[in-house]
């Protein structure tokens, strides 16, 4: 792995804090803001949530949302002109899949720490990212991590 | 992934079943659980005594199963001597397990709490523990030297919806008119953050709690705490009414608005969050975890298995002799009608079945009200016996506190008010005012118990079905479902099977909400992304429901619905101080005409 700013990087979003601390991480190993693809993974809709049973909940709707949250963040992080994307599905997968796509350099990914029950049930996405990405992976350890 | 999954899913509840009736030796089960083996003489002999009833009657059991399913009886009855014998035996053994988790339970749940003045009654009982008779047959009682009890959970009810009823001043009696004018729309903005108007909200949680608890749970209440249980039932539905309240508003405030634009809010996020505030945080994150430990219990139990096995119970009464060694027949219908909405994600039906609900409660009330002007004389004498059941009980219903408990746990278990199930299901509703919520929520209690529950409980009085000897093998066998579709029917020839088609459409309706709550508080644990693991532990637990017993499973919901109040009402207690300021700000803003009428 070299040094020099790299074209295409994937940003996983979860708009937690520490995913919005990797965008300025990312954007110091970038070539320049538009080299940032920030992603955000939006679980499948389940079937019997009042929303979806009674109200009018649905997928469109639910991307359109975070694809405006995701502007807002890109706003405010200062990377404007990074690509913002949308997936649904398993985030690890996706996210590895979709860096494969646009033939990523790196995935800049925080990790969330989580232990004991949670850990155990749904494993890390940093881990399945790493597990499947083809292309390098920087996983930022968070500070109070077990 | 998901399709093997659903596979997977498909294949494991009638692959129980091929184990079950393929284990060539029964002692080969045994080793599961050691309390089974004791009892392995017994079972072989009650076995083989249901078997030679199936030889008489499969017949005609297999021409009323429905024809997608006429293979597996056949199947059967292939080598229908050795499959039906072990089939029982393993419907025993999780009957047992069932029983021996609901002791364990019960020991900390049901805890008796002594009442001052009052004294217990209890059957005679000779040296060897049987009941005594009198000269004429009849149960002799006694009254012992002791305090009469009541089950913890149960208290924690009745003294939380009392004292929210006052701390509230009575908001579920002011805040009635307000309610309706809410839930008909006239505060709507759409533009306000959330996923269902107030309506939706409101039926989306009705629908989890109309169901058995209304038919079955009614009818079981009657048959064990006499007239008199009505009369509780409904004060318990008034007071249930402020727990509502209470609860849906603090499940509005501390709701989580995802990114997505997706809403998640209940319990488990008041009793962390709201107690977080009150600056005891650890408390409050251990109260919301033991809720939503219990929630997913529930929603296994009387949202889900208890559904199955009573609806079933109302079913069979349509159905010939002889349909009841099929009951493992519905629990697979029922399993892969949960499970391709679940985990299928086949929308249409949940919202199908969702939406019919209104209107089978309306059928439903409606023909108990042409009951009542049919039976019109014997109307007043069915108000008699209600109102003096109420206070001066029969010894044989365990007295005037026998009675009460009887009403209070039966209301709990139907309108669910200060169990926190339903803030689940409210705190999705678009809008910026948690109160408008709870007071919204106030009318559930009023439809489910008020309303519905007080209709059947005055069919079971009025017709005198639960006193009616030759129907006492409903009371013995705790089958509710059964004694009001027999009362009803018995008025209104043929309304069993218009019942029957409720009863399997509520309990439907009630699963699918159901498995929202679990899923929702599976989630709270383990995260979003573990849904599918609990998906598949409610479909095994849909096909358990068809099997196990009525009593266990009876109990098991008993205690893990009634469960969730003791977490659930320390949380709305600590916090009833902050819903009643925020409860007269919202108050006065309403009474000064600030919020505008949108339509």
């Amino acid at each position: 792995m070299s040094w020099l700013p790299r074209k295409k990087i994937v940003v996983p979003v979860d708009f937690s804090e520490e995913s919005e601390a990797a965008i300025p991480t990312a954007l110091a190993m970038a070539e320049s803001a538009s080299s940032l693809h920030l992603i955000h993974v939006l679980y499948p809709l389940d079937s019997v949530s009042p929303g979806v049973v009674w109200g009018d909940v649905n997928d469109e709707d639910r991307e359109r949302a975070v694809k405006k949250k995701l502007a807002e963040l890109a706003d405010n992080a200062g990377v404007k002109e990074a690509t913002l994307v949308t997936r649904m599905g398993n985030p690890g997968l996706e996210i590895a899949s979709y860096a494969k796509e646009v033939g990523a350099e790196l995935i800049v990914i925080p990790s969330h720490g989580y232990h004991g029950m949670k850990r155990l049930v749904l494993g890390s996405v940093a881990e399945r990212v790493m597990r499947h990405a083809e292309c390098s992976v920087f996983v930022l350890r968070r500070t109070d991590a077990e | 992934m998901r399709l093997a999954l659903m596979a997977a899913i498909f294949v494991l509840c009638p692959l129980i079943m091929l184990a079950a009736t393929q284990a060539p030796n029964p002692n080969a089960n045994a080793s599961e659980s050691t309390t089974a083996e004791s009892s392995t003489t017994t079972e072989s002999n009650s076995a083989a005594d249901s078997l030679t009833n199936t030889d008489e009657t499969g017949d005609g059991a297999e021409k009323t199963e429905p024809a997608s399913t006429a293979t597996e009886p056949k199947e059967a009855n292939g080598n229908a001597d050795e499959s039906l014998s072990t089939f029982r035996m393993t419907e025993k053994k999780v009957d047992e397990f069932c029983g021996q988790l609901n002791e364990y339970l019960a020991g900390v749940l049901f805890f008796p709490v002594p009442i001052p003045f009052t004294s217990k009654i209890e059957k005679k009982l000779d040296a060897d523990g049987n009941a005594v008779l009198d000269e004429s047959g009849e149960t002799i009682y006694e009254t012992k030297d002791q305090n009469a009890t009541v089950p913890l959970s149960v208290f924690w009810l009745i003294i939380g919806a009392t004292f929210f009823t006052i701390r509230m001043s009575f908001i579920n009696i002011r805040g009635f008119k307000h309610a309706i004018m809410v839930t008909a729309g006239k505060f709507d903005n759409p533009d306000d953050e959330g996923e269902v108007s107030h309506f939706q909200a409101l039926m989306s949680a009705l629908s989890a709690t109309v169901g058995l608890g209304n038919i079955a749970g009614v009818a079981i209440a009657i048959m064990t705490g006499g007239p008199g249980a009505t009369f509780w039932m409904i004060v318990a539905g008034f007071l249930g009414m402020t727990s509502k309240f209470v609860e849906c508003t603090l499940g509005q405030k501390y709701r989580e608005v995802r990114p997505d634009g997706r809403v998640m809010g209940g319990a488990m996020f008041y009793l962390s969050r709201g107690l977080g505030n009150l600056g005891i945080g650890p408390i409050g994150k251990a109260l919301a975890v033991l809720f939503a430990v219990l929630c997913i219990g529930g929603s296994l139990g009387g949202g889900n298995a208890f559904q199955v096995n009573q609806s079933l119970n109302a079913v069979q009464e349509t159905l010939p002799a002889g349909a009841e060694n099929y009951r493992w027949v519905y629990g697979i219908i029922m399993t892969i009608m949960v499970g391709i909405v679940i985990i299928g994600g086949i929308r249409r039906i949940a919202k199908t079945a969702e939406k019919i609900v209104p209107t089978m409660c309306g059928i439903y009330v409606l023909a108990a009200i042409v009951i009542l002007i049919m039976k019109a004389k014997d109307v007043p004498d069915a108000f008699t016996a209600i109102w003096e059941g109420a206070f001066s009980a029969k010894a044989m219903y365990g007295g005037a506190i026998g009675v009460l408990i009887t009403g209070f746990k039966r209301a709990a278990f139907s309108n669910e008010a200060g169990v926190g199930s339903a803030a689940i299901a409210h705190s999705v509703a678009k809008t910026e005012h948690p109160v408008r919520e709870g007071v919204v929520a106030l009318l559930g209690p009023f439809i489910d118990t008020v309303v519905i529950c007080t209709m059947t409980a005055l069919v079971i009085v009025i017709t005198g079905a639960y006193q009616d000897k030759t129907l006492q093998h409903f009371v013995a066998a705790d089958n509710g479902a059964g004694l009001t579709s027999h009362a009803m029917n018995a008025v209104i020839p043929g309304f069993k099977y218009m019942l029957a088609i409720a009863v399997v459409l509520f309990a439907y309706s009630t699963m699918i909400s159901w498995s929202f709550y679990g899923e929702r508080c599976w989630a709270y644990l383990f995260g979003d992304r573990a849904s599918m693991s609990y998906r598949i532990i409610f479909l095994i637990f849909v096909f358990l429901g068809s099997i196990v017993s009525a009593k266990n499973v009876k109990d098991f919901s008993d205690l893990m619905i009634l469960g969730m109040a003791i977490p659930n009402i320390i949380g709305l207690v600590l916090l009833s101080n902050e819903v009643r300021k925020d409860m007269d700000a919202y108050w006065q803003r309403y009474k000064s005409g600030e919020f505008k009428i949108m339509k």
